[in-house]
C-alpha cells in the first residue's frame, strides 16, 4: 500500500490589496477556494476519509454541496468506492461533478437535508478539528507576524471549531474570531443572542451551504470561551461581496464565502474596530476564503435577481 | 538567507480538462500569487540580486510584470516607477498607484514603454527590472517546476507543459526549471494568440522576427519581438516545442469556461493556454502525431494575470463576439 499523500493542499496566504485599501487596515486571505474540489472541506473530509480507509469498504455521505464533493474526491484519491446521497434540490451539474469522481449518486427527498447535515457536520466535525489546526500552521508560516483576527462563514461551525483549534495549537488563543452568517442561516447568532442552543424554525437564506438550522454543540461550548464576534449580513451584502470578490480578486466564490467577505465589503470590520470591539492597532486580519463549488457566473445572475 | 516574495501554489486537477483531454491535467495556479501572477517568482528574485541597496527600480509593463516589481519595491522598502503604454487598462494603473508605485504612461505598445524605462534608468540611476528578458527571470520562474515535482512525488512526471508565451520568459524559466530537475524529454506546447504571436513568427522565419503591431486582444502576450533564449530553445534538439496558435475568439471562450468550471477570472494571456485544451489543441496535435501519446498527466501553467474584471470581460465579449 502506497504512503498517502495529504488530499488537501497547503494554501497560499496572500494580502488583498482592494480589500486592505477598503478596510484601512490589513487584509490578508487564506486562499482555500484553490483547495481541490474548491472548498476547505478537503481538509478534515481527507482526513477522515483517510483514517477510515482501513477495513471500510465504501464512503457514504449526505451532502449536496461540498462535504459531498469533498468526500467523492477524497474516495477516488484512496479508491475506495463512495456513495453520495444528495437531496433532490440538489443542481445538475453537481450531481454530474460528483459522478466525474466516480461516486454513486443517490438522489433522495428533501426532508433529508437536516439529517444529512447533521451526520456530515458529526462527522466533518471530528475530522476538521484535527486536521484544521494545519491550515493554521500554514499561516503561521506564511504570515510571519501574529494575526488580529480571523474572519470566517459559519454554517454548522465545523470551520470555526477547526480554526480555534488550530488558533490554540499556536499559541494565539487570545485571537478574535468574526464570526460571519446570513440573515436566515444564523444558528450561531440565534444561539448567542439567546443564552442557549437554539434552533433556528427555518433557513430562509439563499446561502444554502450555511443552512444549518441548529450551530453544533461544540461551537456553541467555544462560543463561551473562545473571544468570537458574531455578525449577520443580509442575502444582498453576501451576494454584493461574491460579485465585488471577482472583480478585485478574480475568485468565484458561494454566498457562504461571501457572508465572510462582506465582513470588509459591508464595513463590519471598520465598525467593530469603531465600537473597540475590536482593537484600533491590529495586526493583520486574515479572511478564509472557505470557496465553494456551486457556482457559476449563471448561478450568481440567479442570485442576484432573487435577493434584489 | 533573503526572503522570497512568492508563494508555493496549489497542483489542482481539473476533472473538466481531464475529461476534455482523455489524460489527467493539473493546473498550477499562478494566479494565486501576490500581485496576480506567476510574475513575482522571477521578478521577486531578481530585485533581491540587484535592488536591495538600489535607489529605486524601474520596470516596463502592460500590467503583471510592472505588478509584480511594484509589490517587491513596496517589501523591500525601495520606490518603484512604472512605465507602462496606452493601452493599458484604468484598472491596472489604479492597481499599481494602490500597491505604491509611481506609474507613467509611455507610447502605444510594451517596446514603447521598454525604451522609454531603459531611458530612465540610465539618466535617473535606477535599477532597472525587465518584464521577461534576463537569467535572473528565468532562474526565479524556474521554482514552479521545482514545487511541481513536490506536489506531484517521485514517481510522476508530467506528459507535456502547456505555456502562455508573451515575450518566452515563463517559457524560459519553465525549461529551466525542467532541466533542473532533468525533464527536458517533456514537450512543451507554446500557446500564443493570433496577433501576438511573436514567437511562432520568429520560428516560422527561422530567425528572431519583429511584428509590425500587436493586435490581439491579450495585450499581455504584446511583446513585439521574442527574447533571444526563447528562440534558441526553439532550435535546440534536445528539447521538443511546439508552437501554437488561438485566435483572440478562443482565448475568450477559454476564459470564460474556466471561470465557469474553475471558478478563477483570468486574463486573455492566461486564455491563450486554456485555449490548448478548450479548443481541442492538445488533441489536435495528438492525432497528428506531433504530440507524442501523453506518458503522463498534461502541466496547465497557469499564468493568471491581474489586467481582467468583469467589466473588461464584458467588453472583450462584445467586440470579439458581435
Amino acid at each position: 500500500m502506497k504512503t498517502q499523500q495529504d488530499l488537501h493542499v497547503a494554501t497560499p496566504v496572500r494580502e488583498s490589496l482592494a480589500l486592505t485599501k477598503l478596510a484601512g487596515t490589513s487584509i490578508y486571505l487564506k486562499l482555500d477556494s484553490s483547495q481541490p474540489t474548491g472548498s476547505f472541506k478537503i481538509r478534515g473530509l481527507g482526513h477522515l476519509c483517510k483514517t477510515a480507509k482501513r477495513g471500510y469498504e465504501r464512503f457514504v455521505c449526505c451532502s449536496g454541496g461540498n462535504a459531498g464533493m469533498a468526500a467523492a474526491y477524497s474516495a477516488r484519491k484512496l479508491g475506495v468506492p463512495a456513495t453520495i446521497i444528495v437531496p433532490n434540490v440538489t443542481p445538475n451539474i453537481t450531481v454530474e461533478k460528483m459522478r466525474d469522481e466516480g461516486a454513486t449518486v443517490i438522489i433522495h427527498g428533501k426532508v433529508s437535508i437536516a439529517y444529512g447535515q447533521e451526520l456530515v457536520l458529526a462527522f466533518v466535525y471530528k475530522g476538521k478539528a484535527t486536521h484544521l489546526w494545519r491550515s493554521s500552521k500554514e499561516l503561521e508560516h506564511d504570515l510571519k507576524e501574529k494575526p488580529g483576527a480571523i474572519v470566517l462563514s459559519v454554517g454548522g461551525g465545523g470551520l470555526l471549531n477547526g480554526v480555534v483549534e488550530g488558533l490554540r495549537r499556536a499559541n494565539w488563543a487570545d485571537v478574535p474570531v468574526v464570526a460571519m452568517e446570513t440573515m436566515g442561516a444564523h444558528s450561531l447568532h440565534a444561539a448567542m443572542e439567546a443564552g442557549e442552543h437554539v434552533t433556528l424554525p427555518a433557513i430562509t437564506s439563499v446561502a444554502t451551504t450555511l443552512g444549518v438550522a441548529k450551530v453544533s454543540a461544540q461551537t456553541m461550548k467555544l462560543s463561551q470561551e473562545h473571544p468570537i464576534l458574531s455578525e449577520v449580513v443580509t442575502d444582498q451584502e453576501a451576494v454584493k461581496a461574491v460579485e465585488r470578490f471577482v472583480d478585485d480578486e478574480k475568485i468565484l466564490v458561494e454566498p457562504a464565502c461571501g457572508a465572510a467577505l462582506a465582513a470588509v465589503y459591508s464595513g463590519i470590520i471598520t465598525r467593530l474596530r469603531d465600537e473597540r470591539k475590536l482593537p484600533q492597532h491590529l495586526g493583520p486580519v486574515v479572511i478564509v476564503v472557505c470557496g465553494g463549488n456551486n457556482i457559476s457566473l449563471e448561478q450568481l445572475d440567479k442570485c442576484i435577481l432573487t435577493v434584489c | 538567507m533573503a526572503e522570497v516574495f512568492h508563494l508555493k501554489t496549489p497542483l489542482l486537477e481539473s476533472i473538466n480538462m481531464s475529461k476534455r483531454v482523455g489524460t489527467t491535467v493539473y493546473l498550477k495556479m499562478e494566479n494565486a500569487q501576490p500581485s496576480g501572477s506567476f510574475k513575482i517568482r522571477g521578478i521577486g528574485h531578481l530585485c533581491q540580486q540587484l535592488a536591495r541597496h538600489s535607489k529605486g527600480v524601474i520596470c516596463s509593463s502592460g500590467g503583471n510584470a510592472g505588478m509584480a516589481a511594484a509589490y517587491a519595491a513596496q517589501k523591500m522598502g525601495v520606490p518603484a516607477t512604472i512605465i507602462v503604454p496606452s493601452s493599458t487598462p484604468p484598472l491596472v494603473v489604479q492597481r499599481l498607484h494602490d500597491q505604491g508605485a509611481t506609474v507613467r504612461i509611455a507610447g502605444k505598445v510594451w517596446d514603447d514603454a521598454n525604451t522609454e524605462a531603459l531611458k530612465l534608468a540610465e539618466t535617473e540611476g535606477l535599477t532597472y527590472v525587465p518584464p521577461f528578458d534576463h537569467p535572473l527571470l528565468w532562474e526565479g520562474h524556474a521554482s514552479m517546476i521545482a514545487e511541481v515535482t513536490a506536489s506531484l512525488g517521485p514517481s510522476v512526471k508530467p506528459g507535456a507543459v502547456v505555456v502562455s508565451v508573451g515575450g518566452g520568459g515563463l517559457l524560459c524559466g519553465v525549461i529551466q526549471g525542467l532541466k533542473d530537475v532533468g525533464w527536458t524529454d517533456v514537450p512543451i506546447v507554446a500557446m500564443e494568440t493570433v496577433g501576438a504571436h511573436c514567437f511562432n513568427a520568429a520560428i516560422k522565419a527561422g530567425k528572431l522576427v519583429t511584428l509590425d503591431d500587436i493586435t490581439s486582444e491579450a495585450k499581455c502576450l504584446g511583446a513585439k519581438t521574442a527574447c533571444k533564449q526563447a528562440f534558441d530553445y526553439s532550435q535546440s534538439s534536445e528539447l521538443t516545442i511546439i508552437s501554437e496558435l488561438v485566435t483572440d475568439q478562443q482565448a475568450l471562450h477559454a476564459i470564460q469556461t474556466f471561470l465557469d468550471e474553475e471558478r478563477v477570472l483570468v486574463e486573455m494571456a492566461c486564455g491563450a493556454a486554456l485555449a490548448a485544451v478548450y479548443s481541442g489543441v492538445i488533441v489536435r496535435l495528438q492525432n497528428e502525431g506531433r504530440l507524442p501519446a501523453l506518458m503522463g498527466p498534461l502541466l496547465m501553467i497557469v499564468c493568471g494575470g491581474s489586467t481582467i474584471n468583469m467589466e473588461q470581460l464584458t467588453n472583450l465579449k462584445h467586440k470579439l463576439q458581435s
